[in-house]
């Protein structure tokens, strides 16, 4: 997979914006920013975390109004083809056929897939493709009753050609699986076949290969290839710092969003750049802990997720502390923690951290770090599998019981009430004396305090009794600013009789 | 006989009025309340109809699905910028303000019918004619419940033909994904408006039945009892498959107060067990089979 396409083999141009400007409160998203696309150019959309990468998909995809600039969609034989300037007087959003839709966006040929893929979850694969078929004439209450024959007659027609669609993506003999029981690969080929269908011209992808093992990632990048090359397809593609190399293999032209402007770089530029820290180096807090990197363990998980734990004390190195056999948690009827094979069957998810430890699971985005820790929470139901504390199955308790048996869970969101005060927050948590971190923050609202904050106070509460427990922190240092994070760190490493994990996304993407 | 006939009858309205709402319910996910209202108006602008013009029923309720189906575009204006409880609260005033007009619609010195006494208030309208097809007039009993019966069937297959076409395909597309939809490119507020307009139309149709089987019609028929009845029939029977759901709900709905009746209580307690049972049923099943009996999607 060379750089396929150099300058001179760029067709017309496509796509183009100009002084795009987005607000959200008093912070610019994007700042008079500019692009022009040219049919069969690959496009990386890269910048850093809240730099606006989802904004502008979501303004070139018909999804958000931007406050003001120009948009221009080129004509092409197939149709479509408008401008748009912003902002809009407000009467043109009087006329119901003048909105700026993503239906309207979707019929210029500007197709997207999402990072949560949304496939239609009650259809098979093959009606996932039809369904993206523009069919005007076969939808409607009236062809149903009166063109019955005619319907017959189009519906084996494209019955054929999305079997042909999904034969073409290596989908052959799962048309008539249900959209949700088909691996986290599949679908996302699907849902790729189904922009084809539709049409696109202008495909955006947001996170193709997020969570995909080596051989889904493959797969969509071979798919990729073929749709540039056999299809025409203009590609931008928004993916995290760990896929991005693989990216830049089929990339023609690098978007990086930086202070609000997209500025526009070639492929080479941004391969000489110094690598980020790569994806198997140890956390250095963790590594500084364990004093050499031989007494961190590792343990490889699927979906490119791993655990590193190192033993505080090693007296309990041999006792039960946190254990996970064959553990499934559905959302619907996919799996989000356990992965389904080809053949559809499920494996789940098992580890096991001793007491004494101190984990870290690195995951990519979307493996499922949410579900995971609400499943132990017991918000939600365990599909399968089991769950021990200290060698007490907990996978059957209320969600109070298992906070009795020693299990602390802290989220990484909505994690405290924030309409207490915060010796409220605190005395619900059962902590008499204030802890030193949060004491100037005594006679305010929860609400009043900056994320940052307010993640210390959660953190406070959380830590407070955290000796002997398994506590679970989803991404603690998140808010939290350069100088307070040694100091929750020091509080976690105290916990030297339970067991702590702690969920982070995968090293290079955060 | 006639007592078996009668609950065929009754279920024949019913299974119609249940297949109306499956295809909101169950097809594009509104819940809504709405369907007792436009069940009662399609009732009454048949019975004015033939009461006051003589049309046959044939043209008479043509007339009552027709307007029916107009006045549902306020059910889907909503629909395009509501969802969820907002949406069922904008349902449930629609079927308010439709129970009120009919119930309102009241002047004691002015002729029934006139501008003045449209609907005769809560003493409604009676002595509407039975059904006649092409001079043929449908009097007895049996001769209703096989006419209704066909008509039933008829609305069955019709829906069954809707539900299966590549419309009901797009209707459970938008049901599940809307956002997903609308990135297709589908006009997704045409196929909710033709959802919820094909429906109405039914439920008009239903009334249309009710009305020329029972002779009489009062503003009961768009009351919030009847509402909650038809609420529980697509919760309880299930909906989001084309027939079976539907039916089970009907089926089921009817039964229980039927079942009441040989129970023997008094009519006033009875009335209450009805609502108490129809309570229960519902909170058992959304506890343990929120797809309902027999229905194949589950209403979040």
């Amino acid at each position: 997979m060379a750089p396929s396409a150099g300058e001179a083999t760029l067709g017309p141009l496509v796509m183009a914006a100009k002084g795009l400007q987005q607000r959200f409160g008093n912070q610019f998203v994007l700042n008079d920013a500019e692009f022009s696309l040219r049919q069969g150019e690959v496009v990386l959309l890269r910048g850093e975390n809240g730099s606006g990468k989802t904004t502008l998909l979501n303004i070139l995809t018909g999804n958000l109004e931007p406050d003001s600039g120009r948009i221009m969609i080129a004509e092409t034989t197939a149709g479509g083809g408008e401008a748009f300037v912003f902002p809009r007087p407000w009467w043109r959003d009087l006329n119901p056929f003048d909105h700026f839709s993503p239906e309207r966006i979707a019929k210029d040929g500007v197709s997207r897939t999402w990072q949560d893929i949304r496939l239609f979850p009650t259809h098979s694969l093959r009606d996932n493709v039809i369904l993206a078929r523009h069919n005007p004439h076969g939808e409607g209450p009236v062809a149903a009753i009166f063109r019955r024959s005619t319907i017959r007659r189009d519906e084996a027609v494209r019955r054929r050609e999305a079997d042909a669609l999904l034969t073409r993506f290596g989908l052959a003999g799962r048309e008539t699986s249900s959209a949700d029981m088909v691996s986290l690969g599949q679908s996302k080929r699907v849902a790729i076949a189904r922009t084809v269908q539709a049409g696109a011209r202008i495909l955006f992808l947001d996170e193709p290969l997020a969570a995909l093992d080596s051989k889904g990632i493959h797969d969509v990048m071979s798919l990729l290839t073929t749709l540039v090359a056999d299809h025409r397809v203009t590609l931008v593609i928004v993916e995290h710092v760990f896929n991005i190399p693989k990216i830049l293999d089929i990339a023609t032209t690098v978007w990086t969003i930086r202070d609000g402007k997209i500025v526009t770089e070639s492929v080479e530029e941004v391969r000489s750049e110094p690598s980020p820290e790569s994806a198997d180096s140890i956390p250095p807090w963790l590594a500084s802990i364990a004093g050499s990197s031989d007494a961190i363990i590792e343990t490889h998980l699927p979906g490119g997720a791993r655990i590193l734990h190192v033993q505080l004390d090693p007296s309990y190195s041999r006792m039960p502390g946190l254990d996970v056999k064959n553990l499934i948690v559905t959302r619907g009827r996919r799996p989000v923690i356990g992965r389904t094979n080809e053949a559809g069957k499920a494996t789940g998810l098992s580890f096991s951290l001793p007491r004494g430890s101190l984990g870290v699971l690195e995951a990519p985005n979307g493996w499922g770090k949410t579900t995971f820790l609400e499943a132990l929470a017991g918000v939600i139901p365990i599909q399968s599998g089991e769950v021990r504390i200290y060698d007490k199955p907990i996978q059957n308790l209320k969600s109070w019981d298992r906070v009795k048996t020693g299990l602390a869970v802290l989220q990484s969101r909505d994690n405290i009430f924030p309409n207490l005060l915060v010796e409220d927050a605190l005395s619900i948590a059962n902590i008499a004396e204030p802890p030193e971190s949060v004491r100037p923050f005594i006679g305010r609202h929860v609400s009043d305090l900056s994320g940052g904050q307010r993640q210390r106070v959660a953190l406070a509460c959380a830590l407070a009794h955290a000796r002997g427990t398994a506590t679970i922190l989803d991404e603690p240092f998140g808010m939290l600013d350069v100088a307070s994070i040694p100091q929750v760190q020091s509080q976690i490493v105290q916990n030297t009789s339970g067991v702590t994990l702690i969920l982070m996304p995968a090293a290079s993407q955060s | 006989m006639n007592y078996v006939l009668h609950l065929l009858v009754l279920l024949d309205i019913y299974f119609v009025l249940s297949l109306s709402l499956n295809i909101v319910m169950g097809y594009t996910g509104l819940l809504t309340l709405a369907h007792a209202g436009y069940f009662a108006f399609g009732s009454y602008v048949y019975a004015l109809i033939s009461l006051l013009l003589g049309w046959e029923f044939i043209p008479s309720s043509l007339i009552a699905i027709l307007l029916t189906v107009l006045l549902s575009g306020m059910l889907s204006i909503a629909s395009w910028r509501l969802r969820g409880d907002f949406f069922i609260l904008f349902s449930l005033t629609i079927q308010v303000v439709f129970f009120t007009v009919l119930k309102n619609w009241h002047d004691p010195t002015q002729p029934v019918g006139s501008w003045g006494n449209m609907t005769n208030g809560d003493f409604g309208l009676a002595g509407i004619p039975s059904p006649s097809i092409l001079g043929h007039e449908f009097d007895s009993r049996t001769e209703i419940a096989i006419l209704f019966t066909a008509f039933a069937v008829g609305t069955a297959g019709l829906s069954y033909m809707l539900l299966a076409s590549p419309w009901g395909r797009l209707l459970r597309a938008l049901r599940d994904d809307e956002l997903s939809a609308r990135s297709l490119g589908k006009n997704v507020r045409l196929a909710k408006m033709q959802a919820i307009a094909t429906s109405c139309g039914m439920a008009g149709f239903a009334g249309v039945m009710l009305a020329s089987y029972q002779a009489f019609i009062s503003p009961t028929s768009a009351d919030m009892n009847e509402a909650t009845l038809l609420f529980s029939m697509a919760i309880v029977g299930g909906v989001g498959n084309s027939v079976l759901g539907p039916f089970v709900g009907a089926l089921l709905l009817i039964a229980i107060p039927e079942g009441l009746r040989f129970v023997d209580l008094p009519f006033s307690i009875a009335a209450e067990l009805r609502l108490m049972v129809y309570g229960l049923m519902l909170v058992l099943l959304m506890h343990w089979r929120p797809q309902g009996v027999a229905g194949s999607y589950r209403m979040e």
